[in-house]
């Protein structure tokens, strides 16, 4: 028995991997199972190879997990394209379609069990077709690694009413089939087999049911729980989930959604709709946010409230779209002309997205500037289970300018904290015009050098306010560590899990990811630095884009600060971070690269 | 703000004096703007003018209602957020041809396409003034400017022409010299359902030449009495003419705005699930 099992699927177009790994996420979350799933598609628009890896366990999941225990392949030639993303364990149990022999190629571990299944034949016969191959493979999971079965076949009831009660009773009959197939003649060379499966067996007890969301979902259920009423966007991979979700939700609030003709548009109508008193967003990834930068610096002068959700996908240009990498960190911290202060948030986790964009909500509305949320596509696309009760954030709105500060009102009046009276369309009182020249406290242009540096240090002095305000930031570990891992985003995961694993070892491992990027919670960063013998900066960019930027005002101790980064494509794992922390706590082996 | 207030022209003017050079045709449009807006009684507080960059979009500056002057080239994306966000609010567009038409192209067609119910005042002058007299998308064949020393080498394009092709559901033309048509004409197009588009031909006496306003005068041609706006062929005649400036509405037609729509959507959503609470909206994700 084990309390972690990691399953990934793969196959051709129209195999069914994705549906399947779907319903078993699904299924264990009813169980009340944490679940993650992710999915990875080659580059066809449509059919094409897909694989999908669902990782169930009782305990938390930090990862996806590095290596897979338990495989279906449905097709070699699609398992061939992920190779470099999928590793099976050295005791994997790998089932494959029988009509597909291995491939030579096939790098076949001494403890790996490989068995043919003939999915299809028994398909055919369960079910009268072939397609129902998937439904067979999950059928014959459930039976073998004590899976949720109840909630999938309750699924599968679900999922098939539709079509009426003949699919539904061949798809239940494919369940069955896949449940009772005899592995005795199947893998009569593996003796072993039934204790192979037996180490392989989930072992859980049925809890309350947990819900099932991607990053994606999490912000666009945050952005309504927040209160936005206004969302305009342009489609572009990672992101368009959010767009998807709002088109169909938003309306039932009474909100309004836009798909505009690109992302300048989409950004200047969020930008317009909050100069009107709406809470607004948009969302985009790498290219779109190149253009939204143009509209950024008007936010930023204008102190307009805005909330961009760019999810971070391969770049520079098209890059690589459906994979993930944190390199949009310059662009989203430095990008734009002039001085132009902004807001950066970065959630860790599936909630920790529901958090953010409730929070970017919150700093933009009470600071009145625009505020980027960077999620990793590793998150934002990625299913995981939570729990309702976690989904609670304060929600703080605009205020409304007083009467006093109507009196003479000044749109952009000197304050100690930077942040002036909004007024909005209707406040007959409160009328002003502005624009993205700079400006005076009525708003009026003003070229003066005085002026400039004024409004320069009243809108910068709002990053004081809100540094002392949010704190947002995770830390795991002991107090004092040997080595503390610094990383943000997706990257959280597989750190948390090392912290743990390190502590189980008797070593002093600790770890620190901040949610709010810009302004960074430097005094949070100090003590860290403080408290750790060594530093291990861990990223996925080339280019150490965290690493650099942390320098510009953190003092990260030459000697002992190292960097771990990484081109994005392929999730850097739990084991290979790992490995890096270990080579500077034993530096008897190679030292990781030390870059300051 | 109560309904008994009366506001005059002289109501709409900010303290802010215009930067525009003596004899800018722009004076005249704004003069317009003022006597329109106190002739169909706008309220102030409910009024959003949006503009882009260029000489003319500093336009809601000196108007006294709520105001943004925006970046170049994107008067339309944020005035459609703004209208889209508040649809009770009186939402007028302003700006140049090169705004527009050139970094605004793109935003403009869509604009139209959608037919969203504001009003977009262009003030045309064929040159880009703000940066002193470079070559506009509408600038014709031939001619010097700052950026065209041989002449310029490109064919011109024509604002109305455009919008009619777009999609715009009211298109009209006039010079700013003539104020009492331009006062009209602005009435006309901020109470049409839809987007309206005004061409106002606005001459730049400072990088065209002082002779721009007895040239522009010279070709004032008014459309027939038989003139029909509803017909698109015919409209798309008085387009594209080098001897005339033929004033007028050239088309005038009306079909569902963006506004009306997003509505239907919404009601059409709320019979699907009319105001879930939050736990509901979450309880979709068991």
């Amino acid at each position: 028995m084990t309390r972690d099992f990691t399953l990934s699927l793969v196959g051709a177009g129209g195999d069914g991997v994705v549906t399947m790994g779907d319903m078993l996420a699904r299924a264990g979350a009813r169980e009340g199972l944490n679940a993650m799933k992710t999915d990875a598609y080659g580059p066809q628009i449509r059919g094409g190879e897909s694989s999908s890896a669902v990782r169930l366990s009782p305990d938390p999941i930090y990862s996806q997990g590095d290596a897979i225990g338990v495989m279906v392949i449905f097709s070699w030639a699609g398992f061939s394209r992920f190779k470099s993303e999928i590793t099976p364990s050295a005791d994997a149990i790998i089932f494959h379609e029988a009509t597909d022999p291995v491939p030579p190629e096939f790098k076949r571990g001494e403890g790996m069990a490989i068995i043919p299944v003939p999915f299809i034949e028994i398909a055919k016969a369960a079910s009268g077709t072939g397609a129902s191959k998937n439904i067979v493979a999950l059928g014959m999971l459930c039976g073998l690694f004590h899976l949720p079965e109840a909630p999938l076949r309750a699924s599968i009831e679900r999922r098939f009413k539709k079509k009426g009660p003949e699919v539904v009773a061949s798809n239940l009959a494919a369940i069955d089939a896949g449940a009772k197939i005899d592995f005795a003649a199947l893998a009569s060379d593996i003796p072993d087999l039934n204790a192979r499966i037996e180490a392989k067996k989930l072992d859980y007890t049925p809890g309350k049911p947990k819900l099932l969301m991607s990053g994606n979902d999490a912000t666009a259920i945050g952005a309504m729980y927040a209160g936005c009423k206004f969302f305009a966007g342009y489609p572009i991979t990672p992101s368009t989930e959010v767009l998807q979700i709002l088109g169909e939700w938003l309306p039932r609030v009474d909100g309004r959604v836009i798909q505009t003709e690109d992302e300048l548009s989409a950004f200047g109508a969020v930008v317009g709709a909050s100069f009107a008193g709406v809470k607004s967003m948009t969302s985009t990834s790498g290219p779109g946010l190149s253009l939204m930068t143009e509209m950024l610096g008007l936010a930023s002068i204008a102190e307009i409230p805005s909330i961009i959700y760019n999810v971070m996908r391969g770049g520079p240009s098209t890059g690589i779209p459906t994979k993930s990498e944190q390199s949009d960190l310059f662009q989203a911290v430095f990008g734009g002309h002039g001085d132009m202060p902004r807001a950066v948030l970065a959630p860790a986790d599936v909630e920790d997205s529901f958090h953010c964009i409730v929070e970017a909500f919150n700093i933009s509305e009470e600071f009145q500037i625009p505020v980027i949320i960077l999620n990793d596509q590793l998150i934002a696309q990625r299913i995981e289970t939570l729990d309702e009760a976690s989904l609670v954030h304060e929600i703080k709105d605009r205020k409304a300018p007083t009467e006093e500060e109507l009196e003479d009102y000044k749109r952009y009046r000197e304050t100690p904290s930077g942040v002036s009276p909004m007024s909005a369309p209707g406040i007959a009182k409160g009328i002003y015009q502005t624009n993205g020249l700079e400006h005076d406290e009525y708003g009026s242009p003003n070229a003066g050098y005085l002026m400039h540096e004024q409004m320069n240090a009243k809108r910068f002095r709002k990053l004081w306010g809100i540094q002392s305000k949010y704190h947002f930031v995770r830390r795991y570990g002991p107090e004092k560590a040997s080595v503390g891992i610094l990383t943000w985003g997706s990257m959280k995961g597989p750190a948390e899990e090392i912290v743990k694993r390190a502590a189980a070892r008797g070593q002093a491992v600790s770890a620190f990811i901040p949610q709010i990027i810009m302004p960074f919670p430097k005094s949070e960063l100090d003590q860290f630095i403080a408290s750790c013998d060594q530093i291990l900066i861990v990223e996925q960019n080339y280019s150490a884009q965290f690493y650099k930027y942390l320098r510009s005002f953190a003092d990260l101790p030459a000697g002992r600060t190292h960097v771990y980064k990484k081109s994005g494509g392929r999730p850097m794992t739990m084991v290979e971070i790992e490995a890096e922390m270990l080579k500077i706590l034993e530096p008897a082996s190679e030292p990781a690269e030390v870059m300051a | 703000m109560t309904e008994t207030t009366t506001y005059k022209a002289n109501d709409y003017k900010t303290e802010l004096k215009p930067v525009w050079c003596p004899g800018c045709g722009d004076f005249g449009v704004l003069n317009a703007l003022y006597r329109a807006m106190a002739e169909l009684q706008l309220v102030p507080a409910d009024t959003v003018m949006v503009s882009g960059i260029g000489c003319s979009s500093r336009l809601p500056g000196y108007v006294e209602t709520y105001g943004i002057n925006t970046l170049h080239g994107r008067a339309l994306p944020m005035a459609t957020g703004v209208k889209v966000s508040r649809p009770e609010l009186n939402v007028i567009a302003v700006g140049g041809d090169g705004d527009g038409i050139a970094i605004g192209g793109n935003h403009f067609m869509h604009t139209a396409r959608r037919n969203i119910d504001f009003t977009y005042v262009m003030m045309d002058n064929e040159i880009y003034g703000l940066t002193k007299g470079q070559a506009a998308p509408t600038t014709p064949t031939g001619d010097k400017t700052k950026s065209t020393t041989y002449g310029n080498p490109e064919h011109s394009v024509d604002p109305c022409e455009l919008a009619i092709s777009f999609g715009a559901t009211w298109v009209a033309r006039a010079f700013s010299g003539d104020i009492k048509l331009v006062v009209d004409l602005m009435k006309k197009a901020i109470q049409h359902k839809g987007f309206s588009f005004l061409n106002i031909i606005s001459p730049c006496v400072t990088w065209r030449g002082d002779d721009q306003f007895k040239e522009v005068r010279a070709k004032l041609a008014y459309l027939p009495a038989d003139h029909d706006p509803t017909d698109r062929a015919m409209a798309l005649r008085y387009t594209r003419e080098t001897d005339k400036v033929t004033s007028g509405v050239l088309y005038d037609v009306i079909t569902s705005s963006l506004d009306e729509e997003l509505e239907v959507i919404h009601q059409k959503a709320l019979k699907v699930k009319d105001h879930p609470t939050f736990k509901e909206i979450v309880s979709t994700f068991y």
